[in-house]
């Protein structure tokens, strides 16, 4: 979505250009990211006068629905601490705008999590066949940025593949010190077995490839999420449920959670999102799948806007070998239960101690 | 030369003339009948519709022509029939898509070939024997691929009821519950198939759902499950398109480069 297609989005946060402010960014080539909303509230500590001089000349301006619903916006508390009216409002301004925006039916669900739930995931590493359905499933269901320009095509999911590597007679002695080498588990220079040196961008005609495995990550939903620790104004935070959502009107784009995450599983809004009207899925949860801004952070979340409705993923009900399996861990009859119970399984990482509960098995 | 642009403005005009009606007539097929397949390419095709305004059954990989987004999970489906040990599953809960839709040359076997009766110089034995108009009507019988030589048609085949699989017990199965076929053989997999881990089930993931189950002939080919040089496996499918590039990077050859020096 172009920015003319869509006024309303980033007006409010573009306009008080007063305080826009440069993001130190790892990346030279990225341009500054603008922080107009949070630093609304947080420059001088409390609110500038230039910010609010700002917003309250843009509001006189044009007077609309918009940028009243904008201005509501700005001063939502987090998430997590408004009262129950509050949150139905916030998701009812939300429901407006996108409404607004994408020109359908826009619906912002807020279901709580149910107790006597805990949900788990679990992969089958030995039947995945790296064909990314998974991915661009999310992709339909979530919302995502999708253009072209560099930073706006976001994927949560991410296929690692892997080379199996080979014993073999003629590299017997291509070892390390040359002429002495033992192969085992391959040698230094040519590893056998699985080497966790992957690739990301693999582009075959056709999968599986016979001398490669495939790995696919996101989010693990942690038990002791490590992104969770770090973030600085809490809108990331760990759910009833178990799964780890984010506020994304109270995330300030620090970027604080991508780092401490062992996963890669965080992606960065650096522009504006791309998101076709027809292409916008209008079923979403707030701390789920309902559009994002510029400036926030996003990631899996299971589909909150389905699971909490008892739906499956929608990368479990996509994948053509039914590698992905998805479930109630305190019911002993789901299938991440029996699975746990009866096959090998692993969790990535699992010496960090964020004990994750998305595991891999194989049978 | 002064000839062949003569004849390329020929071709020109006719094409001129023709293509709008070519292409109204493409863009009205192409309208109707999107199709995507699920696992089976060429054997679990879903024609692609509208439930509710806005609101497709499907999405189709507009690449690979893969289902990548199900609207409705239940789609097209029926009840899945009595099977051990799932039948305390409320009537309407456990749903699946019929096979025998799929099947096109069923309705055949059953009438104009095999009408219930033994034909005459019917094997015997259910030993291997060439069977030269099954294999010009389907010629993934000729080298069968599956059991290593040591099964055959009739071991899956209802010898009489040929519209029909067959168990253990010489009994008739339908074509739309193969796992009570597979499962005669392949114990361990039927059983991880009914607790949910090997094959796969869409809907709602709480025990209690309603779940739409994939049978097994949705996945493997009965006739073909040795997959080429692979020897075994799931069929060699078209992938979705990688992620973006980092900016400013050309290609992903970084990747291939694994060699660490020394
Ligand atoms: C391992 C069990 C098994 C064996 C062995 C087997 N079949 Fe089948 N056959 C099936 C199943 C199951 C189906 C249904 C396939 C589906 O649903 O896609 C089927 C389908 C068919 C069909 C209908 C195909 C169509 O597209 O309409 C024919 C014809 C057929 N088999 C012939 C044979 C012949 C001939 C042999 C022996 C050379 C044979 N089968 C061996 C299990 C088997
Ligand atoms: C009459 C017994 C029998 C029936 C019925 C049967 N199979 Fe098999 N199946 C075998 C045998 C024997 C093998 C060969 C195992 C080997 O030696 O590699 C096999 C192999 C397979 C393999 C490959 C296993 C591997 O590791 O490569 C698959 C997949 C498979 N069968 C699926 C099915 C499905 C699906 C059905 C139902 C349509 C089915 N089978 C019905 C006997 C059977
Ligand atoms: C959602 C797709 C799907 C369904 C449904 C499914 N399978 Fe499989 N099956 C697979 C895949 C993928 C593999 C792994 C192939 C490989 O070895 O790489 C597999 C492997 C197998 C094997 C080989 C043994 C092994 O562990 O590799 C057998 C036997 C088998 N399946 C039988 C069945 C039977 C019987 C059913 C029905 C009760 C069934 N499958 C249903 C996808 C499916």
């Amino acid at each position: 979505m172009s920015p003319k297609e869509n006024p309303s989005a980033d007006s409010v946060k573009d306009k008080p250009s007063q305080c826009q402010t440069q993001l130190a960014s790892a990346d030279p080539s990225a341009p500054g990211i603008t922080t107009s909303r949070r630093s609304f509230l947080k420059a001088g500590g409390a609110l500038s006068m230039s910010s609010l001089m700002g917003a309250a000349a843009l509001m006189g301006q044009s007077g609309d629905v918009e940028a009243a619903i904008e201005w509501a916006e700005h001063f939502q508390k987090n998430y997590r601490l408004m009262t129950p009216e509050e949150k139905a409002e916030a998701r009812a301004r939300l429901e407006r705008r996108y409404s607004a925006e994408y020109d359908k039916k826009v619906s912002v669900d807020g279901t709580e999590s149910q107790p006597g739930v805990l949900m788990g995931y679990a992969l089958n590493i030995r039947k995945c066949i790296g064909c990314r359905r998974c991915v661009k499933a999310c992709v339909e269901e979530n919302n995502q940025s999708r253009g072209s320009k560099p930073g706006q095509r976001i994927e949560w999911i991410q296929v690692l593949r892997m080379e199996r590597g080979e014993f073999s007679q003629d590299k017997m002695d291509h070892g390390y010190p040359e002429g002495l080498g033992i192969q085992v588990g391959g040698n230094a220079y040519t590893p056998a077995g699985q080497v966790l040196e992957g690739q990301y961008f693999y582009e075959p005609e056709a999968v599986p490839e016979k001398d490669a495995t495939y790995m696919p990550i996101a989010c693990m939903q942690c038990e002791k999420p490590p992104c969770v620790k770090v973030c600085p104004v809490r809108t990331t935070f760990r759910e009833g449920d178990g799964v780890v959502v984010i506020d994304y009107n109270w995330c300030i784009g620090c970027k604080m959670c991508m780092n401490a995450c062992p996963y890669w599983a965080r992606r960065f809004n650096l522009t504006t999102p791309v998101l076709p009207k027809e292409e916008m899925n209008p079923v979403t949860h707030y701390m789920g799948n309902r559009p994002r801004m510029r400036g926030v952070v996003e990631k899996c979340h299971w589909c909150l806007q389905r699971t909490r409705h008892s739906r499956y993923p929608a990368c479990v009900e996509v994948c053509p070998v039914g590698a992905r399996k998805f479930g109630n861990l305190l019911d002993p009859e789901s299938e991440v239960s029996l699975i746990l119970a009866r096959k090998n399984v692993f969790r990535l990482k699992a010496e960090y101690n964020t004990f994750p509960k998305f595991f891999y098995f194989y049978d | 030369m002064k000839k062949l642009v003569f004849h390329t403005v020929i071709l020109a005009v006719c094409c001129a003339a023709a293509t709008p009606a070519f292409a109204q007539e493409a863009a009205k097929q192409e309208a109707k009948e999107t199709i995507c397949f699920e696992s089976r390419k060429g054997a679990s095709e879903i024609t692609k519709h509208e439930i509710k305004p806005g609101l497709p059954n499907v999405k189709c990989s507009p690449t690979t022509g893969a289902t990548l987004w199900y609207g409705d999970p239940y789609d097209g489906t029926v009840p899945m029939g009595k099977m051990p040990l799932l039948d305390g599953i409320p009537e309407g809960k456990a749903v699946v898509r019929p096979r025998s839709e799929k099947l096109n040359l069923l309705g055949m076997c059953a009438t104009a070939c095999h009408n219930g009766v033994v034909p005459p110089g019917f094997p015997k034995h259910k030993k291997p024997v060439p069977i030269p108009t099954m294999e010009s009507l389907l010629p993934e019988v000729k080298n069968l691929q599956h059991g290593r030589g040591r099964i055959w048609c009739l071991d899956c085949h209802h010898s009489t009821k040929r519209n029909m699989l067959v168990d253990h017990f010489g009994d008739p199965v339908s074509f739309d519950q193969p796992q009570l076929l597979c499962g005669k053989c392949h114990g361990d997999k039927l059983r991880d198939w009914r607790d949910g881990i090997h094959g796969k089930r869409i809907g709602e993931f709480v025990s209690t759902g309603k779940k739409r189950w994939f049978v097994c002939t949705e996945c493997h080919n009965p006739h073909d499950v040795q997959d080429g040089a692979r020897n075994k496996g799931f069929v060699q499918i078209a992938p979705e398109s990688p992620p973006q590039l980092p900016n400013g990077m050309k290609d992903a050859k970084h990747e291939s480069v694994h060699g660490i020096a020394h």
